[in-house]
């Protein structure tokens, strides 16, 4: 048999080129297509699901006197559900849809979007680094700089990968900047998961954000750190997967390590073998020959209509 | 009127606009008065101008109702099960939103307007197009239990400034009943999916409200052959 793969392949394979060579042709294209439509009908759910998160956050938070930096623990929960499956630009649209409603951008604040102080297109604004000039529409995306904090402190963790890539949909939680951390805490698990580990205090300071902030762009380094070396990040779905096993193969452009003295007959024309490698055999985490690229052109052209 | 008086750009616009939705709705088959169609721009004034000189969207709203033939036209082929079966059409409702730019509040409260008004579907014109969830919305609203039966239809004014099945390069598209598909698919022995097709977001379709599964006869005038039809399939 020929020496097993080292990267691991999964059970149904999708883009298969490390191990398809000894499958039949047709049953590779049926699960392309098969990955394919399954993507579609995700993107599907995913683009239903953020709409209708959308019309809620609407007419949210549901009472009048709701306070956007104390927020009640039920609809800060509901709030953080609704978002998981956004993307940054969803996120946008919900800020834009609030805004042509007269509402404050931020989903947890009742309060009407501030006005402009005229209808100039450009404005004049005072900030700690001077005088700044801004569109009248950025002005009035909020009530107050308060809520715009703590809305982009949402948007900021938000994913950037579509959900119906993501593993299992949407699993990180999005943290909120809270003045009433303790009463979330009894309610629901702000950043439970690294305040055991870390064994914090439970009172969330801003200063605290900063610090989950950046445990957060740490595991991002981490899970690309982890990409580029070709492991398995267990935060990513299937589908990368498949991408990345494809790019490990292009990047390390070598045979694994097959011991020499196992030449054995099925393994084919072992007189080509250089120091115990054949160049360009079985398909095994080698680069693409040319040959096995030609044999690809023509599968798809097969399916190209006319 | 004195005809010295001259209007807003953006009142000539609308009066534009409007006469083509009127032609718009009496070429899909509602009934639709001749004067309003050929409405001159000083009635129209008279009519819906606010003392600003800038036209007054909000009064320029109107219903229609289906003629005689659009209701022959939309009923489905009866069948044992449905031997009397109910036309796919009713009255519409016709707004000009004024908003400058329209989301899912405002859609939403006119599918709930249409609703409450016992509209079969409606057509919105907007100043600018709709946000992109505003569309994604009406992408779903046919399966979405809070729309109109029939639908909502959103158009840019831009889109209807002129009409564009009056340019003497479109050739005439007339939609076919249930009854006449059945008998063209039969007569040539073919399978709907096998007619070329005709998307329901092609300008001329769009303008004729087609939707997904029906057919439209094209009639083209050929200086060798005289007339000739092609038939187009709607998805
Ligand atoms: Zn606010």
């Amino acid at each position: 048999m020929a020496p097993k793969s080292i990267l691991k392949t999964p059970t149904v394979s999708t883009n298969a080129p490390l191990s398809s060579s000894t499958k039949p042709v047709t049953q590779r294209q049926r699960n392309t297509a098969i990955y394919h439509a399954n993507i579609i009908s995700q993107q599907k759910n995913v683009e239903n699901e953020v709409l209708e998160a959308i019309l809620t956050l609407l007419d949210f938070p549901a009472s009048p006197d709701a306070d956007p930096s104390r927020p009640s623990a039920p609809d800060a929960l509901r709030f953080q559900e609704l978002i998981m499956p956004f993307q940054p630009s969803d996120y946008d649209s919900l800020l834009e849809e609030r805004n042509l409603n007269g509402s404050c951008g931020y989903a947890l604040c009742p309060r009407p979007k501030r006005r402009a102080p005229s209808t100039a297109r450009k404005h004049f604004r005072d900030t700690t680094k001077g005088v700044e000039i801004v569109d009248k529409k950025m002005l009035e995306v909020w009530c107050s700089d308060d809520c715009a904090r703590r809305a982009l402190y949402v948007k900021v963790q938000l994913n950037e990968e579509p959900a119906w890539i993501r593993q299992g949909g949407a699993s990180e939680k999005i943290e909120l900047m809270v003045d009433n951390a303790e009463e979330h805490h009894n309610a629901l698990p702000l950043r439970l998961k690294r305040e055991t580990a870390k064994a914090t205090p439970k009172i969330l300071h801003d200063d605290e954000d900063d610090a989950a902030a950046a445990w957060a762009a740490r595991d991002d380094a981490l899970a690309d750190l982890a990409i580029e070396r070709g492991e398995k990040p267990g935060r990513l779905s299937k589908a990368n997967k498949d991408l990345i096993t494809a790019q490990i193969k292009e990047r390390v452009g070598n045979a694994p390590p097959v011991p020499p003295s196992l030449p054995s007959q099925t393994m084919g024309p072992s007189h080509m073998a250089i120091e115990g490698h054949i160049p360009g055999s079985a398909g095994r985490a080698v680069p693409v020959s040319d040959e096995e690229e030609d044999d690809d052109t023509q599968d798809w052209d097969k399916h190209l209509p006319g | 009127m004195d005809s010295g008086e001259t209007y807003s750009a953006s009142l000539i616009r609308l009066w534009r606009v409007y006469r083509t939705t009127k032609e718009m709705c009496y070429d899909r088959g509602y009934d639709v008065a001749e004067e309003d169609m050929k409405l001159t721009l000083q009635d129209f004034a008279a009519r819906y101008m606010r003392e600003d000189g800038e036209p007054d969207r909000s009064k320029i709203h109107f219903s229609a109702i289906p003629s005689e033939a659009m209701m022959k036209k939309y009923t489905p082929i009866p069948t044992a099960k449905d031997p009397d079966p109910t036309p796919q059409i009713g009255t519409i409702w016709v707004e000009f939103n004024a908003d400058e730019n329209v989301g899912l509040k405002q859609l939403r409260d006119y599918m709930q307007h249409l609703v409450n008004g016992a509209y079969y579907s409606g057509v919105m014109v907007c100043t600018k197009a709709m946000t992109g969830m505003a569309l994604r919305l009406l992408r779903g609203s046919s399966s979405l239990a809070e729309g109109p039966k029939g639908g909502v239809e959103v158009f840019v004014e831009q889109d209807l400034l002129v009409n564009i099945t009056k340019h003497e390069l479109v050739p005439k598209h007339v939609l076919l009943s249930s009854e006449e598909k059945k008998q063209l698919l039969v007569r040539y022995r073919l399978k709907e999916t096998q007619l070329p097709r005709i998307q329901v977001t092609d300008p001329v379709a769009k303008y004729l409200g087609l939707r997904r599964g029906q057919v439209v006869k094209i009639i083209r005038k050929s200086e060798t052959a005289g007339r000739y039809a092609s038939y187009r399939w709607a998805i």
